[in-house]
């Protein structure tokens, strides 16, 4: 069958970091040589096209949502090269207003200038350096691909942070214009399988990108996938003085609001849903960053965060994205939502790194941790009673100890599937195995242990070498442990008084509405309850 | 844009007593930057961001907006010319100018101990009589091409280079024309803007029919066809799976592909019979049948509808398809069980226009074009941008005036005879509160004023001819701005619509008084400000 497109929806200024990470993987990885064999179609994420001068281009199918002034030194219409004619424009008294021209970082400057080749093999130290998405973004993007909210803009006293704000804004000419442009990706695909909405939660971008899964669900009869992320961190999360502890804590009740109000609409309008947030709890605050095995990542940098969400979306949608094309996202959608379960938690193991002097069997028969963890926030995933989707990249069959005289598996997938079996009681697993580890390129941040050689792999040597690749494992999770999640949700929201949330009734807000969306929680939550037979 | 430096955004923690001064200081800032754009000869301004990216305009909101103002009375100012254009499409400019010069002449008063208040007071009193002066002044007008030219020629000249002024107008009123039937309100949504970046064309054109941004799929389907059946139509015509099919369960390519073709002849079905309806209609004649579906369509189904010389379009927009009932007849169908010949619309002729990767079909020739769409073709975006841009206001100005069914003349004829009116009035109130009124009808002035010394003539000068004029003539008398002289603006075909300075007169009162009263506003809370 032919490739089976995905259209990619990017919504509020964390989920576009997260993205610029995983368009930075997709195209860093791509093989222009022709040489490698190469596990994954590009096509499914990305469409081939013509610029104005006639020139071949391949952009991602995506369409981003962000306030004014997050751009910085890319322009609005995606910075692929284009003929630009400046005809005489007409008119007797014209006044050039001319904003000063953007600075670009080193390793913007780089791209323009240098090689391929000379930037991946070069160390960057680009914390300093970053202040928005687009100083490290190194795909070029389709001219329709950029939608800028000019209403609103970081950091102003007309903010946007209320569900009810994007709600609206979604009504307006901006919804009209972006769903023209979905029409216009759509209809360029012959065979497609869905959409992919990332979108932060936490404000007006919830009810933007609730307003868009909306007419998604009423236009195409598509899957839909979301992922509802939480950012790692905000700047008012260590308040010092009384007021800026007053400033905090409303925000959290805005924040918690906006994402019990995300969760409340996606039981209704997505095929399936998975929260996302590299802090522990995600509401009321973050919470404390997730510990990774050989990470040390600042949950403060939207940088670093961003490239552990987007490692772990890259490889769990790998399974639907393989060149081999068995298996799709409504697929993945059917399997993980059985019983109305339309919520299900992901997790990440990154990177998978086990003993360079130790094979992979030898590696599972000694640990005793969980092999994996939660990227999905208040929530433990049980290892009992449960389905998972399970995606391994990098752990090649040469990492594995045949055991010739009693062969229990044949093959690394067999030894995966044979250790979940064992592992989760009254539970299916399904498991992909990729060869290929995830690249690990500028501008990925460093940040990995020392303790890593080159290929990620643990090594007792004392090394300087930069990890150039590594292993990792991703999956989704679903089962009775998320009542948990749902629950703790519900609680810290159902603590709010409605009267004290001025600033959603000042948007349309009634607490009708508040109660409503709270019902359907609970509601939903019912689904998970049961004991339910596999 | 980071323009107006002159606003202190720190002003949000100023005291009440000092708000009111920032609060004047920032509309005065704001009318600064804006005075120069107002009227045909304003300035237009082209913004330029950090990454190069071109805006275009000379329209008081387009710019409040793309600029960056953070001060909270210029996001009132704004707010209320958003209004205004929401309401009217037009007046932006002046909008921002009169609040502006409201707040000037109060200032005035309040520095020699005058309370803001009493301004306010006076402001209301004296914009009532100004909206009985405008009401007077309404030139009623029968719908007719000759007058709705005027009135759209004014306005886009105000926003457009001439020479394109002349096409666009003609082009906006034919589209008007075109879709209006007997005294039913017009839907300008039944006027498709069609944008076409060309890089050697700038072009206005109104085609009768519709341009779908969109083409066939197929290589093999025809470009072009004449005497063309239209099937519009809301039928998923692609494989989609409909069964739910666990992933668990089935593990390799042969299984999954026959489910796939179970289902898939569930879709052949529906081509089979639109194929059916085609061969009935079409075979033996020299018809030809175009299909446009709101849903997809599969390769394996455009390929069946190519081999019978058919053209499919997929996903079309919704919109489109009520208008394409519109334009062509024939009903928009949501099966394809019952189809018969009186389904199908009519065209006479539909092709394919290729522009880069960007394809385009025409549908033209139709039975009766309710729904006609307006072709602008331009070399690059912000051009593209611009007059589009441009058009929405002209189709506004045509609609205000057909709803109106009266316009007002312009050149300034409105502000100078309101002023005389006032100054009148204002002997008839007592107390200060007739101070107010004084300070209205001078700040009217700033209309005229601007349009003379954009085109170069000295604004008091200029007021003092054309109030002289004023007092003399029972015809409304404005500026000319190619002579600096006094005119009666409807001789000339300079036209405003009514319900643009009604609007004026509304928002700019209400907004003023608020900044007026910034301190017992503040007292209150911000708050009380939304809405
Ligand atoms: N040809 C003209 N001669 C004199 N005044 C004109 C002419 N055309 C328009 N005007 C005046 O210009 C003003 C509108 O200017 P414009 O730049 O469109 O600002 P706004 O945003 O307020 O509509 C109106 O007062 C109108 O009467
Ligand atoms: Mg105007």
């Amino acid at each position: 069958m032919s490739t089976r497109e995905i259209l990619t929806l990017q919504f509020g200024h964390y989920s576009n970091h997260v993205g610029t990470h995983f368009w930075n993987i997709q195209e860093l990885g791509f093989d222009y040589t022709g040489t490698e064999k190469s596990e994954c179609n590009n096509d499914v994420l990305y469409r081939e096209g013509r610029n104005t001068k006639g020139e071949i281009t391949y952009t991602p199918r995506l369409l981003i949502s962000d306030l004014r002034d997050t751009l910085k030194s890319l322009p609005a219409t995606g910075g692929l090269p284009d003929e630009d004619v400046q005809e005489d424009f007409e008119w007797s008294a014209v006044e050039k207003i001319q904003e000063p021209v953007a600075q670009k970082n080193e390793y913007l400057a780089d791209i323009d200038t240098k090689p391929l080749n000379e930037i991946v093999s070069k160390k960057y130290q680009l914390e300093d350096q970053i202040n928005t998405w687009t100083d490290y973004l190194y795909p070029r993007l389709h001219s329709r691909t950029i939608n800028i909210v000019k209403e609103y803009q970081q950091g102003s006293n007309e903010s946007f942070d209320i569900f009810h704000t994007g709600q609206s804004l979604w009504k307006q000419d901006y919804g009209e214009s972006f769903s023209d442009k979905i029409r216009n990706y759509v209809e360029e695909c012959d065979s497609m399988q869905g959409f992919h909405v990332n979108f932060d939660c936490v404000d007006g971008f919830a009810g933007l990108a609730l307003g868009c899964i909306e007419h998604l669900t009423d236009e195409y009869s598509k899957s839909i996938l979301a992922h509802p992320i939480i950012p790692s961190y905000f700047p008012d999360n260590d308040p010092t003085t009384d007021e800026e502890k007053e400033i905090s804590t409303g925000k959290d009740t805005q924040r918690i609001v906006n994402i019990a109000f995300s969760m409340s609409e996606l039981t209704q309008l997505a095929t399936l849903f998975v929260p996302l947030c590299t802090g522990n709890k995600g509401w009321r605050k973050p919470g404390k960053p997730i510990v990774f095995d050989y990470l040390n990542y600042k949950p403060e940098l939207y940088y670093h965060s961003a490239s552990i969400l987007a490692s772990a979306l890259d490889t769990l949608s790998y399974k639907y994205r393989l060149k081999s094309n068995i298996y799709t996202l409504s697929d993945a959608c059917a399997d993980m939502t059985g019983y109305g379960r339309k919520m299900a938690a992901a997790s990440l193991r990154l990177p998978f790194a086990i003993p360079e002097d130790q094979y992979i069997n030898e590696f599972l028969e000694i640990n005793e941790k969980s092999l994996y963890t939660s990227i999905t926030p208040s929530c433990d995933i049980a290892p009992d009673k449960i389905f998972q989707l399970i995606t391994i990249r990098g752990i090649e069959e040469y990492l594995m100890k045949k055991d010739e005289r009693n062969p229990k598996y044949s093959n690394v997938k067999e030894m995966f599937e044979l250790y979940f079996q064992a592992n989760h009681f009254l539970s299916a697993t399904n498991v992909t195995i990729c060869e290929k580890p995830l690249q690990i390129k500028p501008p990925f941040p460093n940040i990995f242990s020392e303790k890593l050689n080159r290929h990620g792999f643990v090594t007792n040597e004392k090394n300087q070498t930069k990890v150039e690749s590594c292993a990792l494992m991703a999956g989704y999770h679903n089962g009775n442990f998320l009542s948990n999640t749902i629950e703790n949700l519900k609680k810290e929201v159902g603590r709010i008084k409605f009267a004290k949330l001025h600033k959603f009734s000042g948007e349309g807000c009634e607490a009708e509405e508040f109660k409503e969306r709270l019902e359907t929680l609970a509601e939903f939550q019912n689904n998970y309850e049961e004991c339910l037979e596999l | 844009m980071a323009a107006i430096s002159l606003l202190n955004p720190k002003a949000e923690f100023a005291r009440a007593a000092h708000a009111l001064a920032l609060n004047i200081s920032a509309a005065k800032g704001i009318q600064d930057v804006m005075k120069t754009n107002l009227g045909p000869k304003g300035t237009m301004k082209m913004l330029v961001s950090g990454a190069g990216d071109i805006k275009i305009t000379k329209d008081g909101n387009v710019l409040l907006h793309e600029m960056q103002i953070q001060h909270p009375t210029a996001s009132l100012i704004a707010r209320a010319s958003t209004a205004q254009d929401d309401a009217t499409g037009d007046g932006t400019t002046s909008t921002v100018l009169l609040i502006g010069e409201l707040l000037k002449q109060a200032e005035i008063y309040i520095s020699e101990g005058l309370h803001p208040r009493i301004i306010t007071e006076g402001y209301d009193l004296a914009r009532n009589k100004a909206l009985e002066v405008l009401e007077s002044m309404k030139l009623p007008i029968e719908i007719n091409r000759e007058n709705l030219l005027d009135i759209a020629r004014t306005s886009l000249k105000t926003k457009v280079h001439a020479s394109l002024a002349d096409v666009l107008t003609d082009a906006c009123v034919d589209a008007v024309l075109a879709i209006r039937t007997g005294d039913k309100p017009v839907d300008l949504h039944m006027i498709e803007l069609m944008q076409m970046q060309h890089k050697t064309a700038t072009e206005t054109t109104l085609v009768k029919g519709l341009v779908l941004d969109h083409g066939a799929r197929h290589p093999d389907m025809p470009k072009r066809v004449e005497n063309a059946y239209i099937l519009t139509c809301n039928v998923s015509l692609e494989y989609e799976k409909t069964t739910v099919n666990s992933g668990f369960f089935y593990k390799n390519a042969e299984e999954r592909d026959k489910l796939v073709a179970a289902e898939r002849d569930f879709i052949d079905q529906r081509v089979k019979k639109i194929i059916a309806l085609k061969k009935k209609v079409c075979d033996g004649t020299d018809k030809t049948f175009v299909i446009i579906n709101q849903k997809g369509i599969d390769p394996l189904s455009l390929d069946a509808f190519a081999k019978e010389g058919m053209i499919a379009l997929r996903r079309a927009k919704r919109r489109n398809m009520e208008r394409l009932a519109l334009a062509c007849g024939g009903s928009a169908m949501n099966s394809v069980d019952d189809l018969t010949e009186s389904c199908l619309g009519y065209a006479g002729l539909v092709y394919e226009h290729i522009l880069g990767e960007e394809k385009y079909t025409f549908v033209e020739e139709c039975k009766n074009p309710l729904s006609v769409t307006i072709l602008i073709k331009g070399p690059n975006k912000h051009t593209l941008i611009q007059i589009k841009d441009a058009v929405r206001d002209g189709l506004r100005a045509i609609n205000n005036a057909i709803e109106d069914k009266a316009v007002i003349a312009g050149a300034g004829a409105f502000e100078i005879k309101a002023n005389l009116e006032l100054q009148k009035y204002k002997d008839s109130v007592k107390g200060k509160a007739r101070l107010g009124i004084q300070a209205y009808a001078e700040a009217l002035l700033i209309i005229p004023k601007m349009l003379a010394v954009n085109s170069g003539y000295d604004a008091q000068d200029t007021i003092v001819k054309l109030q002289e004029e004023a007092r003399l003539s029972p015809d409304a008398i404005g500026l000319d701005l190619s002579t600096g002289e006094a005119i009666k603006p409807r001789d000339l075909g300079i036209l405003d619509n009514y319900i643009v300075k009604k609007q004026i007169l509304n928002s700019c009162t209400i907004i003023a008084s608020n900044l007026l009263l910034v301190d017992e506003i503040m007292r209150a809370g911000m708050s009380s400000l939304k809405g």
